[in-house]
């Protein structure tokens, strides 16, 4: 009967922090293992000419050399000779991982209050669109230079690097966050169950940004569907010295914002009073009308929320990656699904999780070039990991077969520190 | 309600007491139907039942009384087959038994009508009662429901009962619901049957009735086991009642040849007082007061028809009926959960019709809610984060947006402390708590908001004795204090003792507003089944003008 | 998931009508049914037979993984990773016919059919998963169809990549017509229902079969038991679980039926870029059901709607408006959209969602 009560949100939040990091953990290396199993096996259906004979049949892949390619390309191959900090694979691989915060985010705040949006993937194409857009149009009106008093010339690059990027994560953001309240709304006033509505939307995202382009913001310089280029001084900066080269697509500022945005939502949800509902709109719906909150307006709040991250994170993609909007964008937002529900939608969570995507993505390269096998197998390992992640009590169920002293633990434990991990009562 | 001790605590075990006043019953020769014996069921931390024996006499009543958590439940739970015992045997017709499941219980003749009706609401009476057992025609290929139809209104012909086959399960009275699930289990060939706490949802009118249909089937050579907490009932139904206390049995008894006291002590294990004081004390302005409210049900039903009601300050009102006559609905409206569809509402001298919760939480409205473990507690916080439930954005808590959880944390900390939550940890997980603790904490945070208003709702529904007598003497306290209280309550003794001025709800409207000791307990039956009081037919019930 | 108010909104009016009209309908059968009948007569008199032969085709996923999709979350198993089970379906079924020869015959049996019955079996392999899963290990139903959903969605490019060097399949002789002596001389209708494909064949023989299921037989009434009031049926002595399982599994064969069928009858091959070929059909089928409030026929009417408007584009596309394609192809699913605010909150299943353990208070 209880069961009834307990929204998902509230189940993956009743694990406590060291459970829910051991089944994240295990169901990280459950579905790797599956995944070798299945590169394995598929090898024997591929064309090669060397590989593994057995039993009359030739298997092609090694999952060995598969996931070293994963794990170790993705931060270029440090084992080998030569190897520097601030290399491609790496860069790559961060450049990911700094996306994957924001829409990881996007859909853990929308976890957090109960909802799931699926539709941070439309949200992300939305915003990125507006973002390209905007920066174009914005970058046309900037004058050349400025002079200020005292003689001193400002060069246009740096009006526009402060002006345009703001203007274009802002613009970013603003048309994912409409993007998203429009589930929202749609679940809050027509009860529309935003599982549907916000995959439809993710469809409909890309007939409608597809149908702008070619209508008007076509590059016309290229046959490529995609919007003329930002200026470059419009592109994220990169940090001189310390940094990555211009040419690797990522800086580490906008890690560092990505970092500071999550820390900032984690905040939000452990000290605020918005936060406070939020959580409590998600975990038990009942409680926060009882509570004074506005479950219409707290559904919208949230979702809009979510689209604005998802939003950012196209901003990002088309400032730091591209320097354009391109309509072939990359399956960043479902990923951010898998980064969320990895972190048990925790925020600081995010990061690691986002880490690890990262890695895959970049990894997925790697194997691309160095291996035969192809890299939908990184597609495979994440449906794999959500898989897992959403079944905890099989790796409790292992748990109690092997390590008997899991079985005996107090019932309080369970639910205990959902506060705790909160921040509710964490005053240091 | 029952007269004090009957003089016999001395202050000895409370079993040595009780010897005395009883005589107990010894049945241990006759035709047993079911017999317990030595049943011992334990789960993680508790011992449900520990070594229980109980011998039913075939085509009797058998009454198993215990208060709530005593382990009737578990014990019936095991004969039911829903759960395996740890020790001890089940023997059915002089048969020893071992029910994995319900379904090998039902095979020998054992069927359960469970206190929460098992019953599929969108599907028909007859679909109900076949369920599980349809018979079927064309090789299995489809359900053959005339031959439903046919042995439903054989068995109805056979034990008198009226209730119609094709009507669908959530439009009938929960009176007839009762009998759908007393007909699944004879459907099923059952002969023992056991009722879990039949009465709970029955008007008293219903409950005489039920008493018919329990004569009725044992004439027929039915065996019935009846759980009650209740001692009237078992007095009044059974031909034989055995006593649970804390999983242990204290003895079985005959009714006939037991005084009530004694057999209360024997429950309860000490002396027990129910009486509450309730002195008449002044009143002062108006706090609440409705005027016309009707409200639509989730289904756009209408289930409060044009209430009109006052609430003054230093009164309890009390407003008594079965569940589900719009008193929740009601309440939803005052409370600001639910929009009334036409009336208005006013507060303190302010129209609140169209105020937003919040809005009425800020200005004093306190509210115990009826279901604490869906609407009072967020049950996976801890009790830190559930004490500014409510508050998350009053000032007293919260400034710029952000939450002082220091100061929250003490706030929590002494309600802990007044109200005796138990254990002291406010750090646990509300879910963590019994549910009478988690009632004092509910009560705790909405009594020390400073109200005007209190709204309780049953707030002491599944509340052991203890915590009630506690949540009772803050309510009056608060009532000397000035406090405005409307009260909802099922339980006719709490709403009797502690109201001021009493309605009763009936379909939406009320049938009737009075000094609850200016009626009987039987006069209050009646008008809780609908029926107005004499001569007052044509008067619009008003709580407001009763004065 | 969430405890909710009864909302009244603007849209009220029209949902209003629109459920009192399912209502209607479905406590009048006779009626609907000779309305129906009427009505479809209608449409087929007025509209291009081509545009009616492609909607009964692309019906087809949509009717069948709606059926199935009945079944699950009517037992209390929301199954949203119908998706992932069209997915497998079609893609195995033409992997299998190119495997043992394009045209040919193996054991007797049409090498198509063969891929018929492997995309069937694939499908309900994976729904057998999804049932473990959720019933055995308690998972988040939600959570694990999206699982589902993505792990097919990076399955069938990646088998695909290495068969065939390409996210895309080889092309393959699809279905032909199989034309029914004399009935299919009918006219409006003939030509229509009885002189086509098999896929569509068994969408309709699937809908009625579906249908009498449900409301007939007792696994039907288990069915919605489980759904409804789980611990009613458990004490009744049925296993919950049991009953869950083979509804999980049914919506395998549906589905796995509904995708074989669309891939060897209507596309030929498999395209395995971004959403797949199949691009979101599973989910309109969810919300088809929705529509039809878990009715089987219903759900059959329903797809047809869904269909039609895809098929809608090629007619407008030929008529020569200068709408663009990409817009064009999200009518569909802005219909849905539209469909679940006019229609609102169907009522789910009570218990729809749950993990069911018996014996647990």
């Amino acid at each position: 009967m209880r069961d009834r009560l307990e929204s998902i949100a509230e189940r993956l939040a009743r694990a406590s922090v060291v459970d829910r990091i051991v089944i994240s953990l295990a169901a990280l290396v459950t579905a790797v293992l599956i995944g070798g199993v299945l590169v394995f096996v598929s090898g024997a259906f591929a064309s090669c000419r060397t590989g593994l004979e057995m039993g009359g049949a030739t298997f092609c892949y090694n999952p060995m050399q598969v996931y070293y390619e994963l794990f170790l390309g993705a931060l270029g191959h440090p084992l080998e000779g030569g190897w520097t900090l601030t290399n491609y694979s790496l860069a790559t691989t961060l450049q990911r991982t700094t996306l994957l915060i924001f829409s990881g985010l996007s859909v853990a705040v929308a976890f957090r209050a109960g909802l799931l949006n699926i539709g941070t993937q439309g949200q992300l194409v939305v915003g990125g669109l507006a973002t390209a857009v905007t920066v174009v149009y914005a970058s046309a009106v900037v004058p050349a230079r400025i002079v200020l008093p005292l003689g001193v010339v400002v060069p246009a690059g740096v009006i526009g690097t402060v002006v345009l990027i703001p203007l274009g994560v802002l613009a970013g953001a603003l048309a994912g966050g409409v993007y998203g309240a429009v589930p929202g709304a749609l679940k809050a006033y027509a009860d529309a169950n935003e599982v549907i509505t916000t995959i439809m939307l993710n469809i409909i995202a890309v007939g409608i940004t597809s149908t702008l382009l070619s209508w008007q913001f076509q590059d016309p310089n290229s046959t490529n569907p995609q919007t003329a280029p930002v200026p470059e001084y419009a592109e994220i900066p990169t940090l001189p010295v310390v940094g990555f080269g211009g040419r690797m697509n990522f800086s580490l500022l906008a890690l560092a914002f990505a970092v500071a945005l999550m820390v900032g939502i984690a905040w939000l949800f452990a000290r605020t009073s918005f936060g406070y509902e939020l959580r409590t709109s998600g975990i038990q719906p009942g409680a926060a009308a009882y509570g004074g909150v506005d479950e219409k307006r707290m559904t919208v709040a949230s979702m809009t929320l979510s689209g604005a991250l998802g939003g950012i994170g196209g901003a990002f993609w088309v400032l730091m990656v591209h320097g354009r909007w391109l309509e072939n964008v990359p399956s960043l937002g479902f990923d951010g699904i898998a980064v969320s529900v990895l972190a048990g939608n925790s925020p600081i969570g995010v990061g690691a999780a986002a880490f690890l995507f990262g890695i895959f993505d970049s990894g997925g390269n790697s194997i691309g070039t160095a291996t035969d096998v192809p890299p939908e197998l990184v597609g495979i390992l994440t449906g794999l990991i959500i898989l897992f992640v959403a079944m905890p009590e099989f790796f409790r169920m292992l748990g109690r077969r092997y390590v008997t002293v899991d079985s005996a633990r107090p019932a309080r434990t369970d639910g205990g520190d959902a506060g705790a991990d909160d921040g509710g009562d964490a005053d240091a | 309600m029952s007269e004090p001790g009957a003089g016999t605590t001395d202050g000895t075990g409370p079993t040595a007491a009780v010897e005395t006043n009883t005589a107990d019953l010894d049945v241990t020769n006759s035709d047993l139907a079911v017999h317990l014996d030595g049943i011992t069921k334990r789960f993680p931390g508790v011992v449900a039942n520990d070594d229980v024996d109980l011998r039913v006499e075939r085509g009797t009543v058998h009454a198993l009384l215990g208060e709530n958590g005593a382990g009737k439940t578990t014990l019936m739970n095991v004969l039911y087959g829903l759960y395996q015992p740890d020790e001890g045997r089940v023997v059915v017709d002089g048969e020893e038994r071992t029910f994995d499941s319900p379904r090998d219980a039902i095979d020998a003749g054992i069927g359960m009508i469970h206190q929460h009706f098992m019953l599929v609401d969108p599907m028909t009476v007859a679909e109900n009662i076949a369920l599980g057992n349809e018979p079927t025609k064309w090789f299995g290929m489809a359900v053959d429901r005339d031959r439903i139809d046919r042995e439903i209104r054989d068995l109805c012909d056979r034990y008198g009962f009226e209730v119609d086959p094709d009507a669908t399960v959530e439009d009938v009275s929960v009176g007839v619901q009762q009998r759908v699930e007393i007909l699944k289990a004879l459907f099923r060939g059952a002969d023992v049957l056991i009722l879990d706490e039949p009465t709970a949802v029955l008007t008293p009118q219903e409950v005489e009735g039920l008493y018919d249909v329990l004569e009725e089937l044992t004439d027929q050579g039915k065996t019935i086991i009846f759980i009650t907490h209740k001692l009237e009932e078992a007095t009044h139904a059974a031909d034989a009642i055995t006593v649970l206390r804390d999983g242990v049995s204290v003895g079985t008894v005959d009714p006939d040849r037991t005084d009530r006291e004694a057999l209360a002590e024997r429950m309860v294990g000490r002396e027990v007082i129910l009486e509450a004081d309730s002195d008449p004390v002044e009143t002062g302005d108006t706090v609440l007061s409705t005027r016309d409210v009707t409200v639509e049900d989730d289904r756009g039903v209408e289930v409060v028809s044009g209430i009109d009601l006052d609430v003054r300050a230093g009164e309890i009102l009390g407003i008594a009926g079965v569940d589900g006559n719009g008193q929740a609905e009601l309440i939803e409206a005052i409370t600001g959960l639910r929009i009334p569809d036409e009336g208005t509402i006013d507060y303190a001298g302010d129209d609140i019709t169209a105020w937003s919760r919040r809005r009425r939480i800020e200005n004093g409205m306190a509210y115990i809610p009826e279901d604490r473990q869906e609407r009072g507690l967020v049950m996976p916080f801890d009790l830190v984060e559930n004490g500014v439930l409510g508050s998350q954005r009053s000032g007293r808590f919260a400034s710029g947006g952000r939450i002082d959880w220091a100061g929250v944390r003490d706030h929590a900390e002494e309600i802990i402390e007044t109200y005796d939550v138990r254990p002291p940890d406010a750090t646990a997980a509300a879910r963590s708590f019994s549910g009478g603790n988690q009632q004092k904490f509910i009560a705790g945070r909405e009594f020390e908001r400073d109200p005007s208003l209190v709204v309780a709702t049953h707030p002491t529904r599944g509340v052991d004795i203890g915590s009630t007598e506690f949540i009772h003497d803050r309510l009056l306290e608060l009532r000397r204090e000035g406090v405005a209280v409307l009260l909802v309550s099922s339980k006719l003794d709490e709403i009797r003792s502690l109201s001021d001025r009493l309605a009763v709800m009936y379909e939406g409207e009320f049938i009737d507003v009075t000094d609850p000791d200016a009626v009987t307990e039987e006069e209050l039956g009646l008008r809780m089944a609908g029926q107005r009081p004499d001569g007052e037919a044509d008067r619009h019930p008003n709580p407001g003008e009763s004065r | 998931m969430a405890v909710t108010r009864g909302p009244t909104t603007e849209v009220t009016p029209m949902r209003n009508a629109i459920h009192r009209a399912r209502t209607s309908l479905e406590q009048r059968p006779l009626a609907a049914a000779v309305g129906g009948v009427a009505v479809f007569l209608l449409v087929l008199w007025t509209t291009p037979a081509s545009w009616q032969t492609s909607t009964l085709r692309f019906a087809v996923p949509i009717a069948l993984a709606a059926i199935g999709g009945i079944f699950a979350e009517k037992s209390g198993v929301i199954n949203i990773g119908i998706e992932g089970l069209l997915i497998v379906s079609a893609f195995s079924a033409i992997v299998v016919v190119d495997w043992l020869g394009d045209g040919g015959a193996t054991a007797g049996l049409p090498n198509l059919w063969w891929g018929m019955l492997i995309g069937v079996l694939v499908s309900v392999l994976f729904a057998l998963l999804f049932a473990v899963v959720c019933l055995e290990f308690e998972a988040d139903q939600i959570i694990a169809g999206l699982a589902v959903w993505l792990i097919s969605l990076g399955l069938a490019p990646f088998i695909s990549r290495i068969l065939f060097d390409s996210p895309n399949t080889v092309n393959i002789t699809r279905f032909e017509n199989v034309t029914v002596p004399v009935l299919s001389e009918i006219p409006l209708v003939g030509y229509l229902l009885f002189d086509t494909e098999p896929q569509v064949y068994l969408m309709l023989a699937g809908a009625v079969a579906g249908w009498y299921l449900l409301s007939r037989t007792t696994f039907g009434r288990w069915v919605v038991a489980s759904g409804e009031n789980p611990k009613a049926l458990d004490t009744a002595g049925v296993d919950v679980r049991k009953v869950r399982y083979a509804a999980v599994l049914l919506s395998g064969v549906f589905a796995g039926l509904g995708g074989a069928g669309f891939g060897l009858g209507t596309l030929g091959t498999f395209a395995g870029t971004g959403d797949t070929v199949i691009n979101g059909r599973g989910f309109i089928a969810i919300a088809t059901y929705l529509l039809a409030n878990y009715h089987p026929i219903g759900a059959l009417l329903g797809s047809f709607l869904f269909a039609g408007l895809n098929s809608m584009q090629d007619v407008l596309q030929a008529a020569g408006y200068a709408i663009p394609t990409e817009l064009i192809r999200t009518i569909p699913h802005m219909t849905v959209i539209v469909v679940l605010v006019f229609v609102g909150r169907t009522r789910l299943p009570d218990a729809a969602g749950d993990h069911y353990e018996s014996g647990d208070d």
